[in-house]
């Protein structure tokens, strides 16, 4: 193959080549273009997590301290606020809290009377 | 000299420097417009490289979007001179994983169908319909181009590479290398080697 033939070559086949870059359709150049949107957002995220490099430290934690949180609250309230209020309510209303106050009144008296003197 | 804006702290002895507003953003902005430019001037012909080597249209384009990805990750702060070579470099280890995925899948599916993948090559230019005689020039250019298409299937990976990168793309030698990964020595010996074969392809087509 002498220089010319091989030039000659690589000129029709770059031409070709090229042709057939020009005529790519409207789906392919909309896909490459959508394909290309995507790949820049990596540089904002990356952009983002420089400016802020504690940010996915911080997201973790605040994560973290909610799923404790959310747990706690689980541990801690099993029944119902409306049942809860409901025993409050007999508590208050039921006779015998008040008799119960007054058998602890005769308890103190009785046990300050039979304290010796000089102690407590 | 413009003073850097300050917040003046309750409990810090120094104020606290801000830096210049939007500088940051600015320079992110501004790499984010030349990669843009630089991918939207280099996609199709990329994605045309791409079908060449695969032959599949899909595939073509999931290796250019991952070829994009990974250049803005891993990339985007290097000098804009040096992004094309890096990109097809990383085109060309996405489109060589595929084509030993292809390879590897055409094995099992000769081995379950019985068939043996050493059955005796076809000739490529025979399986491209034959469009001589047509006085349209473009028609001329497609025939070309499938014909060289054909015979690229049947040069080594090194060989074929050389030629898309070369000849295709317009790389020079030394960006050629660096694409291949491999000494500019050798992006000549297998360029040439690929022109050899392809004008003794073609050559009796194209008188």
């Amino acid at each position: 193959m002498n220089e010319d033939e091989m030039r000659e070559l690589e000129r029709k086949s770059r031409a070709a080549f090229d042709a057939s870059v020009e005529a790519a359709d409207a789906a392919t150049r909309s896909r490459l273009a959508r394909a290309r949107a995507t790949a820049l957002t990596e540089l904002r995220h990356r952009g983002l997590r420089r400016a802020a490099p504690w940010l996915p430290a911080g997201a973790a934690a605040a994560a973290i301290f909610a799923a404790v949180l959310w747990q706690r609250e689980e541990a801690v309230a099993p029944v119902a606020p409306g049942a809860v209020a409901f025993e409050d309510l007999d508590i208050v209303t039921g006779g015998e809290d008040f008799d119960l106050l007054g058998e602890d009144a005769d308890f103190v008296a009785w046990a300050a009377e039979q304290a010796p003197d000089g102690v407590g | 000299m413009e003073d850097e804006p300050v917040i003046r702290s309750a409990t810090l002895d120094a104020p606290l420097s801000l830096g210049r507003p939007g500088t940051a953003r600015e320079k992110t902005l501004d790499r984010e417009r030349a990669l843009d430019r630089f991918l939207a001037g280099i996609e199709r012909r990329a994605h045309r490289i791409a079908c060449v080597a695969l032959r599949d249209r899909a595939e073509a384009e999931d290796a250019v979007q991952d070829a994009m990805i990974r250049l803005v990750r891993h990339y985007a702060e290097r000098p804009e001179d040096q992004w094309r070579p890096l990109f097809y470099r990383i085109l060309r280890n996405r489109i060589t994983d595929l084509q030993r995925r292809a390879g590897i899948r055409r094995a099992v599916m000769a081995f379950w169908s019985g068939g043996s993948k050493d059955e005796p090559a076809r000739d490529p230019i025979e399986d491209v319909a034959d469009t001589r005689g047509r006085p349209d020039e473009v028609m001329e250019g497609e025939e070309l181009l499938a014909r060289i298409e054909a015979v690229l299937a049947t040069l080594s990976r090194r060989q074929r590479e050389a030629f898309l990168f070369r000849n295709f793309e317009g790389l020079d030698v030394a960006q050629a290398a660096v694409a291949m990964g491999c000494s500019e020595g050798s992006v000549k010996t297998h360029y040439f080697r690929a022109m050899q074969v392809l004008q003794g392809a073609l050559g009796e087509w194209q008188a």
